[in-house]
């Protein structure tokens, strides 16, 4: 997880100065990071509170980006079985984008499944507390960052970094394809909500390429 | 509304909503087996999802402006590493420091 924390600094220093610009107290800011504990929404809140977007808007807007975690969450579940019902709930509050990215491999590879849980719950607490950090950091420093530095394209190069490892078999390659066109097609969509389609239509597209290459293969 | 008021309404909603989110489906099939297909689906979670959220931001640009060339090549050769390397590291340092060369160049030539 350690590399992931370090990749995800910008990303938590571009929140905090989000925060900061969209005139929210330093408090605020802290519990936005702390409790929401999510990039995109965090992101996505400031910006639309800066906008004067009402409520109901900004809270809708965020919860439609975080229906992913709902995804995550079912990939997840298979593995968090074996484990009390009161690590199954500290476990799903640390589920982001990096914690899932990083520790469904350990899960789906097999082995001990309360070890690859003890490994989500460690890295995912670091990866919690490195993100209040840097949160902070960029809500009082970070307008000292030149913007010709383009510091939050690192944003996306840590997905890419993320993405990476998962290409395993033509299907995840399939897979990403669909919900890459999908995303970009559906732009239009309200609310980021092509994310969610997008994704969806993706993994849809994976599990019908693994039918077909598994019929193929048993021919 | 206060903007104070406002952003702790934010963060009391939709923090309650993104945890619901992430416990959902752990608390519905945790104690259940899970059909043999969702199953297979969920191999394929991580790399739709990643990408639909990754493509945006590289490629995005406000209406009416051209797509960032600069980006998506730095974007590019950042994939390049990162699938060779599995480095979050070396991959950060080869998109940024692409990108940066490739700004560097074009305002030159600009």
């Amino acid at each position: 997880m350690l590399p992931a924390c370090v990749g995800m600094t910008p990303f938590g220093l571009v929140c905090g100065v989000g925060a900061a610009a969209a005139g929210a107290s330093v408090l605020g800011a802290l519990g936005l990071s702390a409790i929401v504990f999510s990039g995109a929404a965090q992101v996505l809140a400031v910006q639309l509170l800066a906008a004067g977007a009402p409520l109901a808007v900004v809270v809708l807007t965020c919860f439609v980006a975080g229906l992913r975690f709902v995804i995550y969450s079912a990939a997840m579940a298979p593995y968090m079985g074996p484990l009390p019902v009161r690590w199954q709930r500290g476990l799903a509050f640390l589920l982001t984008d990096q914690a899932f990215a990083t520790s469904i491999r350990r899960f789906t590879a097999g082995g001990d499944t309360r070890a690859a849980a003890m490994h989500f719950l460690g890295g995912g607490f670091a990866l919690w507390a490195f993100w209040q950090l840097t949160n902070v950091i960029g809500y009082f420093v970070g307008n000292l960052i030149p913007p010709k530095w383009s510091l939050e394209f690192a944003v996306p190069l840590c997905f890419i970094a993320l993405l990476a490892p998962h290409f395993r078999s033509p299907p995840t390659v399939i897979a990403a394809l669909v919900a890459g066109v999908a995303v970009l097609a559906l732009e239009s969509l309200p609310m980021h909500l092509n994310l969610i389609v997008a994704g969806l239509l993706g993994i849809l597209a994976g599990t019908l390429a693994d039918f077909a290459a598994e019929r193929w293969t048993s021919r | 509304m206060d903007i104070t008021l406002k952003l702790w309404s934010v963060v009391a909603i939709v923090g309650a909503l993104n945890y619901l989110s992430r416990l959902s489906f752990i608390a519905i099939f945790a104690r259940r087996r899970m059909p043999p297909v969702l199953a297979r689906a969920f191999r394929y979670v991580p790399a739709a999802m990643l990408t639909a959220l990754v493509l945006p931001m590289v490629v995005g640009a406000p209406a009416g402006e051209p797509w960032p060339v600069p980006r998506i090549a730095a974007a590019t050769v950042a994939g390049i590493v990162a699938f060779a390397t599995h480095s979050t590291l070396k991959t950060l340092a080869a998109g940024m420091g692409t990108l940066w060369v490739l700004e560097a160049v074009l305002a030159g030539i600009g």
